[in-house]
């Protein structure tokens, strides 16, 4: 005695192999669910390739541990979004970023946003003039060294200027509210920010740590690295971003990880 | 490094104490440290500039510093000889080893590095008898020097700017009348060869009994020697001087928010007073400082900005703070003195320090 291998016709109790609408025997209709062998998961956060954000930390309103599951194919962040909204965060535009599935890689897009949005660097990266990076609760900017101003008048008069040193660029940090805060100039090629004894110090960020990271003229090009800091650094993306698996963000004030099944 | 007994923590030479268990380390081990090296006074050789400046910069800062000799540092005028340090050596100057030569402390006995005011063992004021006789001998340098100065002047000069040396000495003095007074590179005499000084540089000329500056919209300005403890305030784009740097107080900005209500993120703002930004260039500025709502102090060694490299500003020199709204600075009794760039006109009362291109001076009337 052994049981039946396919499907069997409720009309007519013939045999009825995956793949058929109809009994091939009697014509009836066969089920749905019999008609695919297709295994479905018990839930959707298992499926493969769809990806999740995890809110590590939040403004009040939208508490941390929240965590929204990427199913569409486009999810908008932002202060009004519908679909990953951040209502309390005034440092998120209206509509903010976009994060979408291209194939089957995630991207996150910045949608034209006034404050940008910040991948965590997990090596030294290229950074150029005018890019913004974070360390700790700092924010800051890339400058190119100023031309030289300081030649003589017409007339032969010298200008008088403080002692300079050659210096390859500089880092400026930004306020909030968007006042320039400390200007250093890089020490020749190199400049590095931490709690202690760096070039840019900030004794009281206690989410920095005391050597965070470096920014280096290497050749003709700038680099930006972390010190093995606790929290990281991160660097304003350019247009569109692919994420993996582990990345963090932020998005204003909001700290979110990207978990991808896979 | 001394090797504590109690816990075995290594710690650095001069510490006194354990870092890891707070036990007194032996002393005849500990290397005397300074953190209090005088300012080089003046005759020092000059500062090596790593930059391309021309070489006349060299003469105005040693006339800068020679401000010092005169009445002011009573401590005696000794040759340091530490250089700056180049870029790449990792040893700030003021960790730089210290010479052998030590006295004994007249109230503990412990032997005290020349160079330190206080000792670093017990505190005792070393120069506390030392600086009574430097005070002393300076007034009468000072009558001297006019007594010459005079013998050369017309009989019409109200008032002189007497030239103070390189080597702290007073050199020629420059007459001024009663009536309008230019002076500029154009002038001829002691203002000739100053690179710094524009053709037509400053006016004199007095109000009543005060001497009155008024700078003729010069390349590098006019400035004055502030009085210790004297606040004097500071406006968006005051400009002045410590050693050879010169800086800029700059008021806050800040752009608007988005029209959508979106506010710039950045760095936690602690209520900045605005910054002082130091001056590279005509339109361009180099390192730059926000000031916290308490205020910040300015020195070589100590302070929240310090200038290692630069030998001509004190260990603590000056301070900006914030009282009634408004924003001061207030020299801390520096040894070479803050200077203010005057912003049109001012006022130079009577023994007035006032810099000018590379030339540092003196009003007498």
């Amino acid at each position: 005695m052994e049981q039946a291998r396919n499907y069997v016709c409720t009309e007519c109790a013939s045999a009825v192999p995956s793949g058929h609408k109809f009994c091939g025997a009697c014509g009836a209709g066969v089920p749905t669910e019999a008609q695919t062998l297709e295994t479905r998961f018990f839930g959707a956060l298992q499926m493969p390739g769809k990806a999740r954000l995890i809110v590590v930390r939040g403004d009040e309103a939208m508490g941390e541990g929240l965590s929204y599951l990427l199913q569409a194919t486009e999810h908008v962040a932002g202060r009004e979004a519908d679909q990953i909204p951040f209502p309390s965060d005034n440092w998120l535009s209206p509509a903010h970023a976009n994060f979408l599935y291209r194939g089957e890689k995630l991207v996150v897009r910045d949608e034209g946003s006034l404050n940008g949005v910040y991948i965590r660097i997990r090596a030294a990266v290229p950074i150029q003039i005018g890019d913004h990076f974070m360390c700790g609760q700092q924010l800051f900017r890339i400058d190119a060294t100023p031309k030289d101003t300081s030649g003589p008048e017409a007339d032969q008069t010298h200008f008088y200027s403080s002692p300079r040193r050659p210096s390859a660029f500089r880092v400026t940090q930004v306020l909030e509210g968007g006042m320039d805060g400390i200007v250093c100039c890089a020490h020749e090629q190199s400049l590095q920010i931490g709690r202690e004894d760096c070039d840019i110090n900030f004794p009281d960020d206690i989410h920095m740590s005391p050597r965070h990271a470096r920014v280096e003229m290497s050749g003709e090009s700038l680099q930006l690295a972390d010190e093995h800091s606790q929290n990281g650094t991160y660097v304003r993306i350019r247009g569109e971003r692919e994420l993996s698996h582990g990345d963090y963000l932020f998005l204003g004030r909001n700290l979110l990880r990207v978990e991808v099944t896979a | 490094m001394i090797v504590c007994s109690r816990c075995s923590k290594e710690n650095q030479d001069h510490y006194k104490f354990c870092l890891g268990c707070g036990a007194e380390l032996p002393r005849q081990s500990s290397q005397p440290r300074s953190f209090s090296a005088p300012t080089p006074p003046g005759g020092t050789p000059s500062l090596g500039r790593t930059t391309d400046a021309p070489p006349a910069q060299v003469g105005r800062a040693e006339a800068l510093a020679s401000a010092s000799q005169l009445e002011l540092d009573p401590t005696p005028a000794e040759p340091v000889r530490s250089k700056p340090v180049a870029v790449e050596d990792p040893l700030p100057p003021e960790l730089a080893p210290l010479s052998d030569e030590t006295s004994p402390c007249p109230h503990c006995g412990s032997l005290v590095p020349e160079n330190f005011r206080f000792c670093h063992v017990c505190g005792d004021d070393l120069h506390a008898e030392a600086s009574g006789d430097a005070l002393a001998d300076a007034p009468e340098e000072r009558v001297s020097a006019p007594a010459v100065a005079e013998a050369s002047q017309p009989a019409a000069a109200r008032a002189r700017l007497v030239l103070i040396q390189p080597d702290g000495s007073e050199g020629e003095s420059f007459p001024l009348s009663g009536g309008r007074s230019l002076i500029g590179r154009a002038t001829g005499g002691i203002f000739a060869n100053d690179a710094y000084l524009s053709p037509e540089h400053a006016e004199f000329r007095f109000e009543g009994d005060q001497l009155v500056v008024k700078d003729m919209e010069s390349l590098n300005g006019v400035y004055i020697r502030i009085e210790p403890e004297v606040p004097i305030e500071l406006f968006d784009g005051s400009i002045f001087r410590v050693g050879q740097e010169i800086l800029r107080f700059e008021a806050p900005t800040a752009p608007d928010p988005a029209p959508d209500g979106t506010q710039h993120m950045g760095s936690p703002h602690r209520g900045y007073l605005g910054r002082i930004a130091l001056v590279i260039g005509r339109q361009t500025t180099g390192n730059s400082y926000p000031i916290p709502p308490q205020g910040i102090h300015l020195g070589r060694e100590r302070g929240d900005v310090v200038f290692p490299e630069d030998g001509y500003v004190s260990g603590l020199h000056c301070r900006v703070n914030s009282e009634v709204g408004h924003v001061f600075l207030t020299d801390v009794g520096s040894s070479n003195g803050t200077f203010v760039r005057v912003s049109n006109e001012s006022y130079v009362p009577q023994g007035t320090f006032v810099l000018m291109g590379q030339q540092l001076f003196r009003a007498e009337y």
